[in-house]
């Protein structure tokens, strides 16, 4: 089977120097079937945004290929989303119009928006908060809001940039758990940048490893728990086994 | 008693400050073309009261044009501006120029090719607002955030999405801020613009114009209550773009929100 579907994301001897600086990843090759949950985790200046943001088609790559459903990255944009750093909303947009936005730019019918929006907000538990604006947000419902207007779209592949970094340990761990629980129904692939290796874990099919200057792929990490996988199996052995290695890894490329 | 002292405290300077006045007059024998007292200044706003309402009336009419030409084009300019480093490299060094010239040069300029009246004392206004508007819209449609930027790229927006759901949306605290300074402006151009270029109509000028007339009379306290006449029309512009900076603004701007 493997053999006959091609990857939905094939990233190819990647480079990337911005200008005539040093390199910031060098030789990535990495090959993501769909439906794969990849976290992408190392120290930092790693370039591991920089490589979402190649995914995403945001900045152009100095060496190798991207290939993302047989497209380049920059055609691949209605299949692909971005969930950014901080939650990004446009503060002037109540909730509902934040959602909508993308939906809105790509000309959908204001019915078929309107439906969306409730089913989003729904989705990421926030259906009281349409006629909000994003001030009047904590930082984990701003987050939601953000999931939401991604997910608006339906896209097959879903960049996350550090998305709960900003959050305390308890809000980012029940984030953890709604977004496997929204992907169980309305499924894509993820590329998740994090600096949590307990988060990585939860999350991931397989965990790539980066060293940093330049970024090269350390290691790649296959996490073998099935899904669905409920808050408890943080504590089980093979979990916390795993993450024992995890951070293993993780101190051999830090140095 | 302290939810009062806001308007207590005011109320209570005023009436010293009167105090202090009146007693100077008596005490060094000012004479009223010097300096009038209160009670004299009210007299003549009262027996001036149809020059002076004519008055404000033609200045009110010129700061509002002026006002609203430089809001208008300000914003025009802006965006055009604003569309692309190289625009704004080869035409803000000629916005500046112009801004730099005296007005009190440009008035006489202004009356060869428009001649004495209104349309001059627009002229004057304009050019004594527009600059504001242009130096803050400019900064606003500039400064966008580059992850919002960014979302939009990932939306596949167009450029004309982008101007009107982004640029123009958070360039809105940077532009009230230059309608602001305008606001607080106008009615000093207007003034200046009738001081410098205004006629007179039956007899009656603008504010400037009047100040000229009453000054050459030696009609000081009507000069004063001309004064006082300018000052409720600079708070009627003030409270206008603080109107409209609130309705724009108050639900989502930091400025305005999370007060509490």
């Amino acid at each position: 089977m493997a053999a006959i579907n091609p990857p939905l994301v094939r990233l190819g001897r990647v480079g990337k120097r911005f200008g005539t600086g040093a390199p910031v990843l060098e030789d990535i090759s990495l090959a993501v079937d769909r439906g794969e949950f990849i976290s992408l985790i190392g120290p930092s200046g790693c370039g591991k945004s920089t490589l979402l943001r190649l995914i995403a088609g945001l900045t152009p790559v100095t060496a190798g290929e991207i290939v993302v459903d047989g497209m380049t990255p920059q055609n691949a944009r209605e299949e692909i989303f971005f969930v950014f750093q901080d939650a990004n909303l446009l503060p002037w947009r109540r909730v509902a119009a934040n959602v909508e936005l993308p939906m809105m730019l790509r000309g959908d019918h204001t019915l078929k928006r309107q439906e969306r929006v409730r089913a989003m907000l729904e989705l990421v538990g926030l259906s009281g908060a349409a006629d909000k604006f994003p001030w009047q947000l904590s930082g984990g419902m701003k987050m939601r809001v953000s999931i939401a207007r991604a997910l608006s779209v339906a896209p097959h592949i879903l960049l996350l940039d550090e998305p709960f970094g900003a959050l305390d340990e308890m809000t980012r761990d029940q984030l953890n758990e709604d977004l496997l629980g929204i992907r169980a129904r309305d499924p894509f692939t993820a590329f998740f940048v994090t600096h949590s290796v307990a988060e990585a874990v939860f999350l991931s099919t397989r965990i790539v490893v980066l060293s940093a200057n330049p970024g090269r792929v350390h290691r790649v990490i296959d996490v073998p728990f099935p899904y669905p996988r409920p808050p408890e199996l943080r504590e089980t052995p093979a979990f916390l086994q795993l993450l024992a290695e995890t951070s293993h890894e993780l101190r051999a490329v830090r140095h | 008693m302290k939810r009062h002292l806001p308007w207590i405290l005011p109320v209570v300077t005023g009436a010293l400050l009167v105090t202090v006045w009146y007693a100077l007059k008596r005490a060094f024998h000012i004479e009223s073309f010097v300096l009038p007292a209160p009670d004299e200044i009210l007299t003549a706003a009262w027996r001036e009261r149809h020059a002076l309402i004519s008055a404000v009336w033609l200045t009110a009419q010129g700061a509002l044009l002026g006002f609203l030409a430089a809001v208008g084009i300000g914003f025009g300019l802006s965006m055009f501006l604003a569309f692309s480093i190289r625009i704004k490299q080869s035409f803000y060094p000629y916005i500046l120029i112009l801004q730099m010239t005296p007005v009190i040069i440009l008035a006489p300029i202004f009356v060869l090719w428009l001649g004495q009246g209104l349309p001059s004392i627009v002229a004057i206004t304009f050019m004594i607002c527009f600059f504001p508007v242009v130096a803050n819209t400019t900064m606003g449609f500039i400064s966008v955030e580059r992850n919002l930027q960014e979302l939009f790229v990932m939306c596949n927006a167009t450029r004309g999405q982008e101007i009107r759901y982004l640029r123009v949306p958070g360039a809105m605290p940077y532009f009230l801020t230059g309608v602001k300074i305008a606001g607080t402006l106008a009615p000093i151009g207007a003034i200046t613009g009738d001081f410098l270029a205004g006629s007179a109509q039956n007899g009656v000028g603008g504010i400037g114009f009047m100040t000229v007339t009453y000054f050459s009379q030696l009609k000081t306290p009507a000069l004063f209550a001309t004064g006082m006449t300018a000052c409720l029309l600079g708070f009627l512009f003030v409270f206008g773009v603080n109107l409209l900076h609130w309705l724009v603004l108050h639900q989502w701007h930091d400025s305005m929100v999370r007060k509490e």
